[in-house]
């Protein structure tokens, strides 16, 4: 499973560091979001969809 | 309502200012979102009023189409644009009453200060003032918990952020909360306002101090010393950040404490789960933020003619983003009237969406905590005295309490290094 943020998407809502903080990561400058790694560890496959799915923004694009 | 209200022929009668609406408006906005998710309303000389997540998000998410922008001529206190509904004939806030390119300037200039990493270094002022806050009244047993404790607490850790000083909090909290719910027609709203105005003309005083002494870790400092866009700011720049960062930052914040501890004193299982799994408060606030949305709803200007949700929204035009009838969608959340801190994911819009997203949503989320961890350890158990408390009587700007007596056994105060 890969994870990727679409810069032009993400606002900061930050709601993916609540559901999966191992893999993304928001900026010190802007509060906005970028994700750890591509390639997803498979212990974290069920957060990072949990975290894709609270984006309001629908800025995170999981490719299974 | 039937299939064919809802157009500019056939308009509904809504208000989100109405005391009725403050009453019924989970009701109010199932039947529009069913029936008609982007519906005209006549009031306030005429506005679309958006219910549905998806259409709430299109129009957030499309800034160029649906603007923010305010202008107001200050001599003859007249204007047009801006995020709230009716016109408020005050000079616009910045960022968020501004659309790109100067949108970007101002955001930019700020967003370092509001961003996670910046936040961390406020928690400990915030667990200071809470602690100070609760050491006032913790040997009383009782206290107005808005006024003693969900009020402050923000209010002190805006007026650290801005650089004011904070043996003023009283002057300053106070103002901010009852020019919400103070009705413009109140023997009492010329005081609000006056005590709105002095903590606008306290930042300006601040704001020129500043500008005399080396640069400081506040943000009236940073405005007074650095540039924008080659410039240094005007100081009617910099009140209109300092009317967005503080009217967005303190009565909000209150709001969601507030509503949360309400929700815990009644449901006495989800409080007890929540003293014991700490780690589980987080998502309890996401689900609060959800379920009672401290901003009810804010306005975009509609700058080409566009269809949406099958209406057509023309140009000039006057919308209404509401927030907390997007977060109550079923379409997007299973039982949405319910709070349930074990959903699976949850997207709510409370802190609003697309470039406009609220700048202080981490300093909120981290006052929260503060507020819920110093209740937790050293009042666990109150009771609300319902007789004297009182939600807003009209909660189109907040959705909050005016007022909430609260009674608990009276504890010790604890040592701390904030005195007030």
């Amino acid at each position: 499973m890969e994870v990727a943020v679409i810069d032009e998407r993400c606002v900061g809502q930050g709601m993916c560091v609540l559901y999966a903080p191992q893999a993304f990561v928001l900026s010190d400058e802007d509060g906005r979001s970028q994700a750890r790694f591509r390639q997803v560890p498979p212990e974290l496959e069920d957060a990072v969809r949990r975290a894709a799915q609270a984006c309001p923004e629908q800025a995170i694009i999981v490719t299974e | 309502m039937d299939q064919k209200q809802g157009t500019k022929a056939n308009p509904i009668a809504f208000d989100h200012e109405s005391p009725e609406h403050a009453e019924n408006w989970p009701d109010e906005f199932r039947e529009m979102r069913e029936k008609c998710p982007v519906a005209w309303t006549d009031r306030h000389g005429g506005y679309w009023v958006a219910t549905s997540y998806d259409a709430v998000v299109e129009m957030a998410r499309d800034p160029e189409t649906f603007s923010s922008a305010k202008s107001f001529d200050p001599e003859t206190a007249s204007g047009s644009g801006g995020i709230t509904i009716p016109f408020t004939p005050i000079p616009r806030g910045l960022p968020v009453e501004s659309d790109p390119p100067e949108w970007n300037l101002f955001r930019d200039f700020i967003n370092r200060r509001f961003a996670p990493k910046a936040v961390e270094g406020f928690r400990q002022d915030a667990r200071n003032f809470a602690t100070a806050l609760l050491n006032r009244v913790i040997e009383t047993g009782e206290m107005d918990l808005v006024n003693d404790f969900t009020g402050p607490v923000p209010a002190m850790v805006t007026m650290k952020l801005m650089g004011l000083p904070l043996s003023e909090w009283r002057e300053f909290a106070d103002p901010l909360h009852t020019m919400v719910f103070t009705p413009k027609e109140a023997p009492e709203y010329a005081q609000v306002v006056a005590g709105v105005d002095w903590i606008f003309q306290r930042c300006a005083e601040e704001f020129m101090r500043y500008k005399g002494l080396p640069e400081e870790p506040n943000l009236l400092s940073y405005f007074a010393h650095q540039p924008v866009g080659g410039r240094l700011l005007e100081l009617n720049d910099v009140l209109s950040l300092a009317n967005n960062i503080i009217i967005g930052g303190v009565d909000t914040t209150t709001a969601l404490t507030t509503h949360a501890l309400e929700y815990l004193h009644h449901h006495s299982e989800a409080k007890a789960r929540l003293m014991a799994e700490p780690s589980l408060v987080p998502f309890a606030r996401e689900e609060f933020l959800r379920v009672f949305s401290p901003i009810h709803c804010l306005a975009r200007n509609v700058t080409r003619s566009v269809e949406v949700a099958g209406q057509d929204v023309d140009e000039g035009d006057r919308v209404m983003l509401v927030w907390a009838a997007a977060n109550r969608d079923p379409a997007v959340f299973e039982s949405p009237d319910e709070v349930n801190f074990d959903r699976a994911s949850n997207r709510h819009l409370a802190f609003g969406s697309g470039i406009h997203r609220c700048i202080g949503s981490s300093f909120a989320r981290m006052m929260f905590e503060e507020m819920i961890a110093q209740m937790f350890a050293r009042i666990p158990d109150w009771t609300i005295d319902y007789e004297g408390a009182r939600r807003y009587r009209s909660i189109g700007t907040i959705n909050g309490w005016e007022t909430m007596p609260i009674r608990f056994p009276p504890g010790p105060k604890v040592p701390c290094d904030f005195e007030i």
